[in-house]
């Protein structure tokens, strides 16, 4: 009996084992969490070096003497070369004044034609004891009836007229008067309104958003009359302020997650903000996964309609990609189009886009698998083709696969730096002749190069660009598992995604929604796209507040 | 929308939780050891039969747990029988479900090394698994529910793909005649066939994270309903395809059935793959959900946070995997787990159904 | 510091998979370093002359030389060579042969004598020479067949009355014989002389039943292959009894109702022209009846077709009234072929391979439970009666002014 039971414990290797069991895993976990507390850390310091930094400002004021104000300013500006200076006296009084502009970003022909002339030529002079005190112009005078611009703001300090000053307001300044005026005339040049390259549509709206922010909210505003689409400006950057703009619809979308927008995008806390890509790594909420968790698009008509839906846009001067908060996988595999056309051909599309996702991550995994562990699962005529021409290739499939992927990806990456003349030259030199060299001198051979393009062409597919680049790490990461352990390994890759993907939320919307948890109701536009008739409510899992669409 | 406080599934996620912890080693095994027990070709009968018992007991269950809103059994059970006595029985359960998942984990891998990777060591293969599964667990429960929701419809869709497809090797002769020699037979497997059926003792723990408890009854309904149905299409063509006699002498019936057939031009031509890809899906949500029922009752027995518990089961399974030297060794495990589970969990919920009662009573 | 802790995590993560992967990729294996093999024949031992060559030269192992396995191995590269317009003479197959008594061995064994290793997910056919089967327990043949987790159950087994070796060959340097085989077995719906394919999953059932079957005859003459009837195996024995022949085994297809298509030739009666009956459904109906310890069947069997050669289209008499005759033709000419079969089996040779075992178990379950240990013996006794019923539903796109009206 005891003998027996002795007989039943493991040897010394799988206790080894077991320890290994626990340790790697746990290791792993006291890992990411190490890099999620020492980022947590890091923010905590930059605050604190901030407001010290904020604490330096000196407070200039503007005396009234006007030459020596026009120096101090003069002092000031004396770094900036793009800022003029035009003196000139004021009408017939013989005040002395003062504009100062940035060459390119004024109005040239507003200042020419409007200013300068209104404050010389047509200056008439008025009733004199009631408009000057201490033989000075009075502000209302000028203000009132002298210059007929739209917005007029004053500034009492240096450090108030800069900013102003170097977005493109010209500064007005007055021989007895202590405030000058910030006349609003700027003029930054920006594209026209064009079709967006990263989102082309056949059937739709040909507009897409440009660099301007103004611009760009517009073109949201112009979308329809719609009282309840709400704008709410913010500013983000400590050393370069830029103007950000929340969108959203009033009555449609959740209070709390406008507020749980606003409150992540109060927390940014960087120098500056080049570009929208920015916002979304400061606001998103797993910054080590590898999927998006925030929709970025150039398409104005998308924004409209996922505010409609009750989500939240953010707009960002200087950039024509707005972002879409919250999102869910399968949003990111959608485009306008799915609605714009029938609903057959929108739901045919939808479910050939999720095939090419399929395919996109795991068809080289599975090439893998199959031709290095399970010769038994290929059909017989296949098996026989794929040896024949896998003859004389000398590499495993693994470095077989890598070698066409890694130079697929190359060339996808070159194709982008390359101007554009040249881009199409160069993908026949590297497709076509790079691959049919490679089969012929033996390298890879015939049937990969066909699942690579399959591939290649499925992750063109993917509507999302930043997803697209998600799956093309996936494939990476599936052809190891495929490697290792070959069909085995890219189930358990494929578990491991969905574990990743059922945990990982947006703005709290779980990311997997409405795949699970069930709703039913949700699924009339998931996979499939039914007639518009029947969606007569917004998405439930956006718990907006209004949720009926119609009907 | 920002996440709960606490987790709360729904009534489907249950329902989808039990089906995916019962399907399991059962598709693979369930029309051997049926047609070993029964013989004859009613092992079909066995299966109603024992589902309906199966769903019996965990309606038993679920009527326990409904009156405990909120708490797992390894809490309620306290407070029927006192501290001790609780805290004694939960501790059985807690094994038991250890042990079942080490049971999965390692007929998971006598199977894919069999069929899929011969020559990996069985270690390698049981490691990821283990570790994949932590990674979902350490989520918590809503995590685990949804990801079943991934996997079930795949099964689904899958599993009526293949089944249709072996019906070219279906041969309905194999199935008659219909109680051809009495119903004792049939009485004689239904042992068998109810093991197939363990999982509804998932309802002890589920009930307490459901949104509406009061649907626990329903869900095992549906949830049994629905592996009875998967059960009975796998056995009729199993037996349908192989015959009775061919059956008993086939180690893994279900994945041969797969293998009798080729369908020239059909893209793959071989669908084995195929099944093997959602039984280990199955065996991984089987074996998630034991691991988690383990570790949740020990974390709940000593009143602590459940992550060091699932890091250190891990050996612990790991090690119990092990453990069988050979397949008969495995299937011996298998019966005495199943075994376990008729005495932990066919008699024990009615007799603490029939305490709290009384308790209440008084009370 | 950030930037450190990145790319300290980082390279823990890439240590750690470098790690799995060194250590990994256990059962790798390239599929073109393998050679697949698609066909196995199994004959009495007799050693080739390159094994006794190998052995003069010391390549011996202890065995007894129980049988010699011929196993069909692909050479894909002349096929590949053969699909780019290259003209290679080169077979896509060879064939090599082993003796011994282990199969697995055997297997095992050409492992030293080619650089790619055997698999056997491939293998379509097994087809086993009489001497062979005469004298050894099919079940024991194919044991290994059974067991082995690479050959897959949907394997065919077929007999040779010759030496199984010989169908494993051909002439024309593009067919591989053993896709030949599978792919005739698969011309069912052409003709009724051919059994439902027989393959390794159903082989295990019947062997585990103890009941007697067929298996399907294939022969070989000058590398060119034929299907001709069917082998016997007894139930009890698991050996080959011996071999129904073409005719046999219509009778077979025609009381078993498998048949998918095929013809009947019959002669008119009062001319004694040729007319032939094209198959389009065919179907059988076996019924048991127990009476106290007779058991007697009743074979219900119904066709219908069409006329598909008439040699006697002048002047046949009357239209409907041919047509009458000519199904009367048919059917005893099927009567005829059942009889034939029946003798044989029943009579001669004593099993039951026709089903008939079957319907008495699915009707008389409890009868059956009774003499179902010495079937085969019973079976002897028992009485079948024929009910054969075909009918004409038409003639084809040739109206003979004969019969076409009435």
């Amino acid at each position: 009996m005891w003998k027996s039971i002795v007989a039943y414990i493991p040897d010394w290797k799988v206790f080894a084992l077991s320890l290994i069991a626990a340790i790697i895993p746990y290791a792993i976990y006291k890992t990411f969490d190490w890099i999620r507390t020492a980022d947590k850390m890091k923010s905590g310091e930059s605050m604190d070096s901030n407001q010290t930094t904020q604490a330096q400002d000196p407070n200039e004021w503007f005396t009234g003497d006007f030459a020596k104000d026009l120096e101090a300013v003069r002092h000031e500006m004396a770094r900036h070369s793009d800022v003029y200076f035009r003196e000139f006296q004021i009408g017939g009084i013989g005040l002395k004044a003062a504009i100062v502009f940035v060459e390119g970003l004024s109005d040239k022909n507003l200042i020419d034609k409007h200013i300068m002339k209104s404050l010389m030529s047509d200056y008439e002079e008025c009733p004199k004891d009631r408009h000057r005190t201490n033989g000075n112009l009075s502000k209302e005078y000028i203000l009132n009836k002298v210059l007929s611009i739209r917005k007029v703001d004053e500034a009492r300090r240096i450090k108030e007229m800069t900013p102003k000053v170097l977005t493109g307001s010209t500064a007005l300044m007055i021989e007895g008067l202590q405030d000058i005026f910030l006349l609003e005339t700027s003029n930054g040049k920006s594209r026209n309104i064009e079709e967006p390259i990263s989102e082309g549509l056949i059937r739709g709206p040909r507009a897409g958003f440009n660099e301007n922010l103004c611009d760009n909210t517009a073109l949201l505003r112009r979308d329809g009359e719609n009282p309840s689409l709400s704008l709410i400006k913010f500013q983000v950057g400590k050393r370069e302020k830029r103007d950000l703009v929340i969108a959203y619809m009033e009555d449609i979308a959740e209070t709390k997650l406008v507020e749980e927008v606003k409150r992540r995008i109060r927390k940014i806390d960087i120098d500056s903000v080049p570009e929208s890509g920015y916002v979304e790594q400061f606001i998103e909420d797993n910054y080590l996964s590898l999927f998006p968790q925030v929709q970025n698009t150039e398409r104005p008509d998308r924004v409209i309609g996922a505010l409609m839906e009750g989500r939240v846009a953010i707009l960002l001067d200087g950039t024509p990609f707005v972002l879409i908060v919250p999102v869910t996988f399968s949003m990111l595999l959608q485009t306008p189009e799915d609605y714009y056309e029938r609903w057959i051909p929108g739901t045919l599309f939808r479910l050939l886009r999720y095939f090419a996702v399929f395919v996109s991550f795991l068809a080289p995994a599975l090439y893998i698998s199959f031709i290095s562990f399970h010769p038994g699962l290929i059909p017989t005529k296949l098996a026989i083709s794929i040896i024949g021409t896998r003859g004389i290739v000398p590499f495993p499939a693994i470095i077989e696969a890598l070698i066409l992927e890694i130079s697929i990806e190359i060339l996808r990456e070159a194709g982008l730096r390359l101007p554009k003349p040249v881009g199409p030259a160069m993908g026949i030199v590297g497709g076509l002749i790079i691959g049919e060299a490679a089969v012929q001198a033996g390298i890879v051979s015939q049937i990969l190069v066909i699942v690579i393009a399959v591939t290649a062409i499925s992750s063109f597919s993917i509507p999302h660009y930043s997803l697209g680049l998600t799956f093309r790490i996936l494939r990476f990461i599936g052809m190891f598992c495929a490697a290792v352990f070959g069909l085995y390994g890219v189930i358990l890759f494929f578990l491991l995604l969905c574990s990743h993907l059922v945990k990982l939320k947006s703005f709290g919307l779980p990311y997997a929604s409405p795949a699970v948890p069930y709703r039913l109701s949700d699924w009339k536009d998931f996979m499939i796209r039914m007639p518009l008739l029947m969606m007569k409510r917004r998405p439930k899992m956006m718990h907006t507040r209004n949720p009926i669409r119609k009907g | 929308m920002i996440s709960t406080p606490k987790d709360r599934i729904t009534t489907p996620q249950s329902a989808v939780i039990l089906i995916n912890y019962v399907l399991g080693t059962g598709i693979l095994t369930l029309p051997r050891t049926a047609a070993q027990a029964v013989k004859t070709p009613d092992v079909w009968i066995s299966v109603i039969i024992g589902g309906l018992l199966a769903m019996l007991a965990g309606i038993i269950m679920a009527k326990l747990s409904e009156r405990y809103p909120e708490k797992t059994f390894y809490q309620y059970s306290r407070d029927i029988i006192g501290k001790w006595c609780g805290g004694f029985i939960s501790l059985l359960i807690i094994c038991y479900f250890f042990m079942a998942s080490a049971f999965q984990v390692r007929s998971m891998t006598a199977v894919t090394d069999f069929f899929l990777l011969e020559g990996t060591p069985s270690s390698a293969i049981i490691l990821c698994f283990m570790w994949v599964s932590l990674f979902v667990t350490v989520g918590g429960i809503n995590p685990i529910a949804r990801l079943f929701e991934i996997i079930f419809p795949i099964t689904i869709i899958i599993f009526i793909v293949i089944a249709s497809l072996s019906l070219r090797i279906f041969e309905v002769d194999h199935l008659r005649p219909v109680l051809g020699l009495g119903i004792m037979p049939v009485l004689k497997g239904v042992k068998a066939t109810t093991l197939a059926f363990a999982g509804p003792e998932i309802m002890l723990l589920l009930l307490a994270f459901m949104k509406h408890p009061n649907k626990g009854v329903k869900v095992v309904v549906v949830g049994i309903g629905v592996t009875i149905v998967f059960y009975l299409v796998t056995i009729i063509l199993v037996i349908g395809a192989l015959s009775i006699e061919g059956v008993q002498a086939i180690t893994w019936p279900t994945i041969d059935l797969m293998r009798s057939f080729e369908i020239e031009g059909l893209l793959f031509e071989r669908f084995e793959s195929l099944l093997l890809t959602i039984w280990i899906m199955q065996m991984f949500a089987s074996y998630t959900i034991t691991f988690y029922g383990a570790a949740l009752g020990l974390a709940q027995l000593f009143n602590k946070n459940i992550h060091p518990f699932l890091y250190g089961l891990l050996p612990i399974i790991f090690i119990v995997s092990m453990i069988p030297k050979n397949v008969n060794d495995l299937f011996k495990f298998g019966d005495f787990i199943g075994n376990s589970a008729i005495y932990l969990f066919g008699g024990l919920p009615l007799l603490f159904l029939i305490i709290s009662g009384l308790k209440e009573r008084k009370a | 510091m950030n930037c450190t802790s990145y790319s300290r995590s980082l390279l823990i993560s890439l240590i750690f998979l470098g790690i799995l992967f060194l250590t990994g990729c256990w059962s790798s294996n390239e599929i073109d370093k393998l050679s697949v093999y698609v066909g196995v024949a199994l004959d009495t031992g007799k050693v080739t002359d390159i094994e006794n060559k190998l052995e003069e030269q010391g390549g011996r192992y202890p065995k007894k030389d129980l049988m010699t396995s011929t196993i069909q191995i692909l050479t894909p590269q002349a096929a590949g060579a053969a699909n780019k317009g290259g003209q290679s003479k080169q077979k896509p197959y060879a064939n090599i042969s082993e003796t011994g008594d282990s199969l697995f061995e055997m297997i095992r064994e050409v492992s030293l004598r080619t650089d790619k290793p055997l698999i056997g997910h491939h293998l379509k056919v097994v087809v086993i020479g009489d001497d062979l089967a005469r004298n050894n327990n099919i079940e024991h043949l194919l044991d290994f067949f059974f067991r082995d987790n690479d050959i897959r159950p949907s394997c065919l087994v077929f007999m040779s009355s010759g030496r199984a070796i010989e169908t494993l060959k051909s002439k024309s340097p593009d067919d591989v014989p053993a896709f030949k085989i599978a792919g005739i077995a698969d011309n069912q719906y052409r003709i009724s002389k051919i059994l439902p394919p027989m393959s390794l999953g159903k082989l295990k059932g019947e062997m585990q039943s103890g009941s007697s079957f067929l298996l399907q005859n294939v022969i070989s003459a000058n590398g060119e292959m034929k299907f001709a009837g069917a082998a016997v195996i007894q139930g009890k024995t698991k050996k080959l009894l011996g071999f129904l022949d073409e005719q046999q085994l219509n009778g077979v297809i025609w009381l078993t109702g498998k048949g998918k298509g095929g013809l009947v030739k019959s002669f008119d009666e009062m001319m004694g022209r040729l007319i032939t009956y094209e198959i389009k459904s065919m179907k059988s109906t076996i019924h048991a009846y127990v009476d106290g310890n007779d058991i007697s069947f009743r074979a219900v069997i119904k066709s219908e077709g069409r006329l598909i050669e008439n040699w006697t289209a002048k002047g046949a008499p009357s239209k409907n009234k041919f047509l009458r005759r000519a199904e009367k033709a048919f059917e005893q000419e099927v009567e005829q072929m059942i009889d034939e079969v029946l003798k044989k089996t029943q009579k001669d040779m004593g099993v039951d391979v026709l089903g008939f075992g079957n319907r008495l178990r699915i009707e008389h379950p409890n009868t059956w439970e009774k003499v179902k240990r010495d079937w085969d013996k019973t079976f002897r006794e028992a009485t079948v009666k024929l009910e054969v019923k075909l009918s004409i539903e038409d003639y084809g796109a040739i109206i003979d002014s004969s019969i076409a009206a009435d």
